[in-house]
């Protein structure tokens, strides 16, 4: 490594000229730009992919460690960089959007809004059914972090729908992997690899999905339960029976309060009209069939800042799931918003000035009373005060495979070093 | 070689472990029988523990395994080593749970595609993806190759179903992936990695619920051109069907030949249409299917009511690719990948080919998503023939790599199409996916010598190396 | 074995879901897939090894995986030639061979077979049967557990008159095993053929058909039996000949391949061939004509695979047995995969054949039928034995018992009494 490449106070001016040699937007970090409270010495803003492959060889060359950003909504999401010296802003990474509607696929660069997206594919009638829960992701973003809302009970997650990927490697290659047709099994599919690796593994620059035709006709059928025992046997009535639901929601305000199921129906209007009276007889003669969503559909259940938990599980657990976090939060006081899906995710939300001993009592506590039920708990964002005092991701079985693989992509531990489970 | 099996003949006993030659010989290929290699030792394990303990055998020994289902593999992913071992999985075929409360199945890799369907069917549920292979082709090999099928069209491959594996990984170890675990995505990964990244030993799937409704309808056309322009129409009218199914003249007069599935007389094209889920939504858009097929052109419609009408259309499909043999001494079932709206097009380029080749060319595909599969006809027993039905059957790869597909839609790369996937993929893109490989399996004794062009061994690798290894000493691969 | 066959077949794997062997033990070897490369094996200069005879004596000959087969792979010649093949340059052990001569000089003989019945009446009354068992070798053993429990003899006319109408004139073969073990069946069969308007004609003297021989590559003595079948059948002057049981059905209609190269005798053998038809398929063709009555009872159907298999002969006996009015039949799970009994398969390889034979009976159990039909008399000997090993019985019959029931408004009580056909 050459000498004192490694921030502003040494050789400053050497890395400075390297990346503006890389990129035209490059800047001195200023105030706000810190990742989770770490603090960063530059700002770039490709508008490339050459341009952040160049970027990330550059950082290569001076050992900088390199965090990518999109819009920002999950940068306090996951642990922070254990070093940081430039933040890579995606938002340069847009234009036009590749849309083969007779495909029904789209190659989408990575700074582009999930938002802008769906209107440029509802101009030909389709979409990406990829639902947002921050309301202003990237497309980058959304697949760096897995997220995923209501409607994964039936299309899946980001991961069922990318058919192929663009990621610039730490050390500045540009590789491709899977292609723009849906079916293709010609090597590794590293697009899964990359979706949920908290840009560990390199920089998303473009993104291939298979889309879906936006439905003639949508209906929701909502009803409030007393308990949750109840409002879990429904909506894993719905979840299993003919109506083939697009989304089976829960949710709660907070332990002991009732508990609203809401289900999405999506199809032609005939359709349409006569699941909603089946899913109605499922749900009981009090609920009732709505065009729009309720408010809470497909939100974080957490203001910004508050801490966020995700919770996993077989399906059929909801209603114990649902009464462990009742059970957890009870003995360490905390009083958790719960929505989620049927499909056996939920997220759980603490108000941002939550006493940092809640989190760190409440957390541990829901681990042990969901393990025996198969369900995993992950910290997806904490305040700075509350993180320390967390294991974000809980036990990871595979967590030696994955580590290996990290070296062998970022031997350096130089992209979002830290960010993910287990150090990496 | 000799100390290895005796070393399995304590694990396994006997019964386990095969060394005669007569024997092995029956192992020498999968379902692509262009390639054979007699392996040096089978091995027919019944517990992950056992498959664990012959890895880190092999490990101790240097010498290469590879994993092997029901041997029914179309790209030759399985094709064995003279100088290594063949485990093979086939007698791990037990059935551990169909939990319908939670709808998964556990199974062992060796239980068959079909046969979890059936052990989830009497409680309402299937096991979506159904490879044309489905009656006979392993879990554990579906995994490998992420198997398709028809319906992967609106349910997806094999990836989509699978929750969770038990995996012995090339260390000897065993370990899940997926599960609900955070982290990498390593079973997104693992599925489709064509037995390259470890041996899958209990896969964990989703089970899906039996549609209400399923109507199937087989649409008689003049030839293809008019076929292909209805399934255009019926994504466009934002219809998602169940599968999408086409064969052409010469594929329907050898499923004729094989099976009698009785398709319409003087049809130059058949498209099977099917669409399933809620009756309200089928019936209504099923109408819509018939309507758009009768405007492009089809001259007989006919509608599968049940179960047993239904099995009499599909018949003819699903045994298309062996019935070939009926019309053919010998051929080549081609499979690749073109954006949906470039059949005409590419199809058109086949038939072209065909023509100055002198080589005939059978088509049947997956029209809803573009997944050829050419069945390049030839008689081996004409000089020049079969390299001339080579040449054609390369050609159409690159019919489709120029048009934006892939050299393979779902029988994967194996060691048939290695050579192909430099057409796809760029040195950097490789070295990516090679990176994946020496992560999992840094001593390159897993399933060497598949999917990559040019085998290359690990550089750096964190575990220990002595020798040389069996690979560079025969120059097939080189450092990396 | 003719390598023009051996080359149909691609690979595909098909065939080995529906091998018994392969289901049993998972090997390559033991598929047909496996055989047939075995074949190609011997067929490019690898001699007869004694672990290719020994993969080629375990296949059971079902023809499963012919149906299964989407090339059309005939691999009911291949592996009739191979066995053949086997029998010609390969040399068992002495005890094997002593113990194959003694089979194949006993089933293929009526007569011989008559006499063996009083003995074995007298032994199975005598209860020495569980300690016998024990002192016999394997093989002998095999064939000790087997034997059915005799009802007494009954001698068919030479000819039944049709009731009614005359709507055919057919010839009945009455077989071996089903003669001489399963007599009832035969007469059943004679009942529901004159019912329905058939002149019956039951010519004496009548030989063994050869499959047992045939099947296990003795093509010598099957033909010297074709020819004698043929001569007996020539002389009766009948359109069609019904056949009850299901492996000497499927030899019959082979006997124009076997007797191919006879120049004297492949014109007779194809005509007669043309001629055979199986009970099931014939009723079938001809239609009902006499009034049915109810039989109130839920029979399981099992596939002989000679009948399903070689004969292609499925839908027929269903067809049959539900237009019984009152009579529910439902499916053995696995219902393709052979149940172990394959003519003499259950004697020379008595360990498979038994774990088949425990597979068959579990399945058939799970059924909750009350009553099998069963269309072959190896298959209902085999069953039932592997039903007795549980400790568990069921009624079995043939599907000429319950249609002759139905015809003749029989109880259906009168069939599951006893729980032996």
């Amino acid at each position: 490594m050459d000498g004192g490449a490694t921030g502003p106070a040494g050789g400053h001016g050497d890395v400075g000229a390297a990346l503006r040699a890389a990129c035209a937007d490059v800047r001195p970090a200023g105030e706000g730009d810190a990742v989770s409270g770490v603090a960063a010495s530059w700002v770039v803003t490709p508008r490339s992919a050459e341009e952040a492959a160049a970027v990330m060889r550059a950082s290569a060359r001076h050992d900088l460690a390199v965090v990518p950003t999109g819009a920002g909504t999950k940068l306090d999401w996951g642990a922070p960089p254990n070093r940081l010296d430039v933040i890579l802003r995606t938002s340069g990474l847009t234009g036009d959007v590749e849309h083969a509607p007779g495909d029904l696929v789209a190659r989408v660069p990575a700074g582009m809004a999930l938002s802008d997206l769906a209107g440029v594919l509802a101009e030909h009638g389709q979409q990406l059914v990829l639902d947002d829960p921050t309301g202003s992701a990237t497309v980058g973003g959304a697949l760096a972090t897995a997220t995923a809302g209501p409607r994964r009970l039936l299309y899946g997650t980001a991961r069922d729908l990318l058919i192929g990927i663009t990621v610039v490697r730490p050390d500045g290659a540009i590789t491709r992997s899977g292609g723009k047709v849906v079916k293709n099994v010609a090597g590794y599919d590293l697009g899964k690899l990359y979706t949920g690796s908290y840009g560990t593994l390199g920089l998303i620059v473009d993104a291939t999905f298979r889309l879906h035709p936006l439905p003639a006709a949508r209906a929701f059928v909502t009803a409030v339960y007393a308990g949750a025992e109840e409002a879990a046997r429904a909506a894993h009535q719905v979840a299993g029976s003919q109506a083939v639901a697009s989304a089976v929601e829960v949710e709660r305000t907070g332990p002991g309060a009732p508990v609203s199921v809401a289900v999405l129906l999506e199809g032609v209007p005939e359709g349409v009209a006569a699941r909603s009276q089946a899913v109605r007889r499922i749900l009981g003669y009090d609920s009732q069939v709505a065009a729009d969503p309720p408010v809470w559909w497909g939100r974080l259940p957490s203001l910004d800042g508050g801490v966020l938990v995700e919770v996993t599980f077989p399906l059929s657990a909801l209603g114990r799931v649902l009464a462990a976090i009742d059970e957890a939060a009870g003995r360490a006081g905390a009083r958790p918003a719960v929505r989620g899906s049927g499909a056996g995710a939920l997220c759980l939300g603490l108000l941002p000035d939550v006493e940092p001993s809640v989190p760190a009592e409440f957390v541990p506590l829901l681990r042990a009373e969901l393990g025996p039920l198969g369900g995993h708990v992950v910290v997806r964002r904490a305040p700075d005060p509350v993180r320390p005092r967390l294991d974000l991701w809980g036990p990871v079985a595979a967590l030696p495979l994955m580590r290996r693989v990290k070296e062998r992509f970022d031997p350096g531990y130089r992209v979002s070093p830290g960010r993910f489970a287990g150090g990496i | 070689m000799r100390a290895l099996a005796e070393r399995f003949r304590e694990i396994l006993g006997d019964d386990g472990v095969i060394t005669d030659p007569v024997r092995l010989r029956t192992y020498e290929c999968d379902g692509l029988t262009v390639h054979r290699a007699t392996p040096g030792i089978v091995v027919l394990p019944g517990t992950a523990e056992q498959i664990a303990e012959i890895v880190r055998e092999c490990n101790a020994a240097r010498t290469p395994y590879i994993a092997r289902g029901s041997g029914t593999g179309l790209s030759g992913g399985a094709l064995p080593r003279a100088d290594g071992v063949l485990i093979v999985t086939s007698r791990m075929r037990r059935i551990i749970e169909i939990d319908v409360a939670n709808q998964r199945a556990v199974v062992e890799p060796g239980v068959t595609n079909l046969a979890i369907s059936q052990a989830a069917r009497p409680h309402g549920y299937y096991y979506a993806p159904d490879p044309s292979s489905q009656q006979i082709c392993s879990i554990g090999g579906n995994v490998a190759e992420n198997s398709g099928g028809a319906h992967c069209l609106k349910y997806g491959f094999t990836v989509n179903h699978v929750l969770a594996c038990e995996i012995v990984t090339p260390d000897g170890e065993i370990t899940w992936l997926g599960g609900g675990d955070p982290g990498y995505d390593l079973l997104g990964a693992f599925i489709g990695s064509e037995g390259t990244l470890g041996i899958a030993t209990k896969v964990v799937v989703r089970l899906t619920r039996t549609p209400e409704a399923v109507l199937t309808l087989l649409a008689a056309f003049d030839g293809i051109e008019r076929g292909g322009r209805a399934v255009s129409a019926i994504i466009g009218a934002g219809i998602v069907p169940a599968a999408i199914e086409m064969m052409d003249a010469l594929a329907i007069e050898a499923a004729e030949a094989a099976v009698g599935c009785g398709y319409p007389e003087g049809a130059g094209a058949v498209l099977i249409v099917e669409l399933d889920g809620p009756e309200a939504e089928v019936r209504h858009q099923f109408e819509r299917v018939e309507t758009i097929c009768a405007e492009a052109g089809a001259f007989e419609l006919r509608v599968a009511r049940d179960d047993a009408e239904r099995a009499a259309v599909w018949t003819g499909r699903k045994s298309a690719f062996a019935a070939v043999g009926r019309i053919s001494p010998a051929y080549i079932v081609q499979d690749g990948v073109v954006p949906r709206t470039a059949l005409p097009e590419v199809l058109a380029a086949i038939d072209a080919l065909s023509a100055d080749y002198g080589i005939r060319v059978a088509n049947v595909f997956h029209a809803g998503d573009g997944n050829l599969h050419p069945l390049v006809l030839f008689d081996d027993a004409v000089p020049g023939e079969g390299t001339r039905a080579e040449e054609v059957s390369g050609r159409i790869l690159d019919l489709c790599v120029e048009h934006g597909g892939s050299i393979t839609g779902e029988h994967g790369v194996g060691v048939d199409k290695s050579r192909y996937m430099t057409k796809m993929f760029g040195d950097d893109d490789l070295d990516t996916m090679q990176l994946l490989r020496c992560a999992f399996d840094p001593m390159n004794l897993c399933n060497p010598g598949k999917v990559f062009p040019t085998p290359r061994l690990c550089g750096e690798a964190p575990g220990v190396r002595r020798g040389v290894h069996p690979l560079v000493a025969s120059g097939e691969a080189e450092l990396f | 074995m003719d390598p023009k066959l051996i080359d149909d077949c691609v690979h595909c794997g098909f065939c080995l879901p529906t091998c018994p062997t392969y289901v049993l033990w998972g090997e390559e070897m033991d598929s047909p897939r496996g055989r047939i490369h075995l074949m190609r094996q011997h067929v490019e200069g690898t001699p007869v090894t004694p672990e290719m005879a020994g993969h080629f004596d375990a296949c059971l000959g079902c023809m499963a995986c012919v149906t299964a087969c989407p090339s059309g792979v005939r691999y009911d010649r291949l592996i009739e030639e191979t066995r053949a093949v086997v029998e010609r340059e390969h040399r068992r052990p002495l005890a094997e061979r002593a113990f194959r001569a003694l089979v194949f000089a006993t089933f293929p003989r009526p007569r011989l077979l008559r006499a063996l019945r009083g003995p074995l009446r007298l032994y199975q009354a005598s209860g020495l049967a569980p300690l016998v068992r024990r002192a016999l070798p394997g093989p002998l053993a095999a064939m000790e557990a087997l034997a059915p429990e005799l009802t007494a003899r009954v001698r068919l006319p030479r000819l039944v008159r049709a009731r009614g109408p005359r709507r055919a004139v057919v010839g009945l073969l009455t077989g071996c095993v089903q003669g001489e073990f399963f007599p009832q069946v035969n007469s059943a069969t004679a009942r529901v053929l004159a019912l329905e308007g058939c002149d019956v004609v039951i010519p004496r003297g009548q030989s063994c058909c050869g499959a047992l021989s045939l099947h296990a590559g003795r093509p010598e003595q099957a033909r010297r039996l074709a020819r004698r079948v043929i001569r007996t059948f020539e002389r009766a002057g009948v359109d069609t000949i019904v056949v009850n049981a299901a492996g000497c059905g499927s030899a019959m209609k082979d006997y124009a391949d076997v007797l191919a190269d006879d120049p004297a005798w492949s014109a007779r053998a194809a005509a007669l061939s043309a001629k055979v038809r199986d009970l099931a398929e014939f009723l079938a063709e001809l239609g009902p004509a006499a009034p049915r009555h109810p039989l109130e009872i839920t029979v399981a159907y099992h596939d002989a695979c000679h009948l399903a298999h070689a004969q292609g002969v499925r839908a027929q006996p269903r067809a049959l047995l539900s237009a019984i009015p009152g009579l529910t039949v439902v499916e053995v799970p696995d219902s393709a995969i052979c149940c172990g009994s394959a003519g003499t398969y259950n004697l020379f390889q008595p360990g498979a054949a038994r774990d088949l034979g425990d597979r068959k009976a579990a399945n058939v159990l799970a059924t909750g039928a009350d009553l099998l039909v069963s269309a072959n008399p190896g298959c209902t000997v085999q069953i039932t034995s592997a039903l007795a090993r549980r400790g568990r019985e069921i009624a079995v019959a043939h599907t000429a018992q319950l249609l002759d029931a139905s015809l003749r408004a029989r109880p259906a009580r009168a069939l599951l009494r006893g729980g032996r056909p």
